[in-house]
């Protein structure tokens, strides 16, 4: 039998994931950074609201779709046959989903973090007052819509490449990513500007939406992901 | 150490694979797995890796279930996939591997020189050329010694001299360790491995002593100093002329009856490979 003994801890190997996705996802998250910074500058620059009424809402469009690393790693792993190596030494597919989320997080915090940086000093520079409006719409809606969408579209991301076969190019799961991407954050920017007096419930409307679902396919990860889909093409 | 498969079925959702596969190893050695593609092989690696879940049988690691974690950590497993994780350095490759079997940082400057290609190190892996990754992917199995290793086609790729390398550090690492090592090169097979296991149609065809298997056929090449002579009429292979024996006994009274003829024998061969048979 073999000798009872506890074997040292199997690594998180979610600071090199993240890394990784930095890395591998850098050309769609610096032409998204670009996007966001330009069209950010641009709002920040008009007199009164707009920024707080239109800019906080185009951020999360912009910010969503340069968010890819995580399931570009997850895509490339599988299909080289990383995650079948990991997971013949222990590693579980709940621990991979775990760090490809968290690595598309770190990517849009950045694309964000950059975007708002620059609209919000420019809407400084420019003389005009930082109000608890625009405050309030980056916080509240900018931010938390970002994270779950790219929450969801890194999910299904993971889940289509688990479930079919390997296919390169735009007609593979992250190659149609950013357009499920998009999809939620597009729909409230329309809905906002054509129901203006909707904007509280389609706001929250939509981020609980969206983390429902989110939270749905996370609970399904199980069934939707066993080990066995990881596998490289045979 | 044993590895122990009984009965095991396994294969992909609704294609079986496997069926049927039993045999225990306990002897320390080269067991070369062999078959026509398809027939299994990486099917049998994955299942053993566990990594693909049997749909009945089992596999057993002294008697543990080989997906337990107990079990894996007996386990070094290379898959036929390179495994190569994208935006990483050969270096830092190594350590994410060195991470994963839990080795250290003096294991990776140890495999960086064992395979020579520390002066690949600083080289992103998506540079390399075939062999090169292949080389950096074979590293992770000297990183840390394990009792039991599953090499699903660990020299393809390879060229004839760096894969002759990887196959004598395999020798040196099979002196007290299995070594499941799945190969289509036959010359190879001989060469290395003490055992066949060969597989078809997803059943153990061939479970035995390499120096038990013998071929149906034993067909040598003559290749004369002085053309073909009284061999004009025997048939061809490019300079060889082919002659089926018996057996390799008679080979002292083939080489007598040529030299009465006259003939000049510069070279004389086995032209078949046995575990041809195994294919066929």
């Amino acid at each position: 039998m073999v000798a009872a003994r506890s074997p040292p801890e199997l690594p998180t190997l979610l600071g090199v994931t993240v890394r990784r996705s930095l890395i591998v996802g850098r050309i769609p998250m610096a032409i998204s950074t670009a996007m966001l910074c330009f069209y950010s500058i641009g709002f920040a620059l008009a007199p009164g609201d707009l920024y707080a009424d239109i800019g906080s809402l185009l951020l999360p469009v912009f910010a969503v779709s340069g968010a890819l690393g995580g399931a570009t790693v997850f895509t490339n792993d599988r299909m080289k046959g990383v995650l079948e190596y990991l997971v013949a030494y222990g590693l579980t597919p709940r621990r991979v989903l775990g760090n490809v989320l968290v690595a598309g997080l770190v990517q849009v915090t950045v694309i964000l973090s950059v975007g708002v940086a620059a609209g919000v000093l420019t809407h400084r520079l420019a003389g005009f007052a930082i109000t608890a409006k625009l405050v309030e719409a980056l916080l509240l809606y900018s931010f938390p819509m970002s994270y779950l969408t790219v929450g969801l579209m890194t999910t299904i991301g993971v889940f289509w490449t688990a479930l079919s076969s390997p296919r390169a190019g735009m007609t593979s799961s992250v190659g149609v990513l950013p357009l499920i991407g998009v999809a939620p954050t597009t729909g409230v920017l329309v809905a906002a500007l054509a129901l203006p007096g909707y904007g509280v419930p389609i706001l929250f409307g939509s981020e609980a939406l969206v983390g429902v679902a989110l939270l749905a396919l996370l609970s399904q990860s199980t069934r939707l992901m066993p080990p066995e889909r990881l596998l490289s093409p045979a | 150490m044993t590895l122990c498969c009984r009965a095991v079925d396994s294969g992909y959702r609704e294609t079986a694979v496997l069926h049927e596969v039993s045999f225990e190893i306990r002897e320390p050695a080269v067991y070369v797995v062999l078959g026509p593609n398809g027939a299994g092989k990486t099917t049998l690696f994955r299942t053993i890796a566990g990594v693909l879940p049997l749909t009945s049988g089992e596999v057993l690691i002294d008697g543990v279930p080989s997906d337990r974690q107990a079990s894996r950590d007996h386990l070094h497993y290379l898959s036929h996939m390179e495994g190569m994780p994208d935006g990483l350095t050969v270096r830092e490759c190594l350590e994410y591997y060195a991470r994963v079997e839990r080795a250290g940082a003096a294991d990776v400057e140890r495999v960086l020189d064992l395979l020579g290609i520390r002066e690949l190190s600083t080289s992103f892996t998506s540079k390399l050329s075939a062999g090169q990754r292949k080389r950096v992917s074979i590293g992770r199995v000297f990183l840390k010694e394990r009792e039991i290793y599953l090499l699903d086609e660990p020299t393809a790729n390879l060229d004839p001299k760096v894969a002759r390398e990887i196959r004598s550090l395999i020798l040196d690492l099979a002196k007290d360790k299995i070594i499941l090592y799945s190969s289509h090169n036959l010359f190879e097979a001989r060469e290395i491995g003490r055992y066949v296991i060969a597989l078809k149609g997803g059943r153990l065809a061939l479970f035995e002593r390499m120096e038990n298997v013998r071929s149906s056929r034993f067909v040598v090449g003559v290749r004369t100093l002085n053309g073909s002579g009284p061999l004009a009429d025997w048939p061809r292979t490019g300079d060889y002329f082919l002659k089926e024996l018996a057996g390799p006994e008679q080979v002292p009274a083939l080489l007598r009856e040529l030299e009465a003829k006259g003939v000049q024998v510069r070279e004389l061969r086995e032209m078949e490979n046995p575990l041809e048979d195994l294919f066929l």
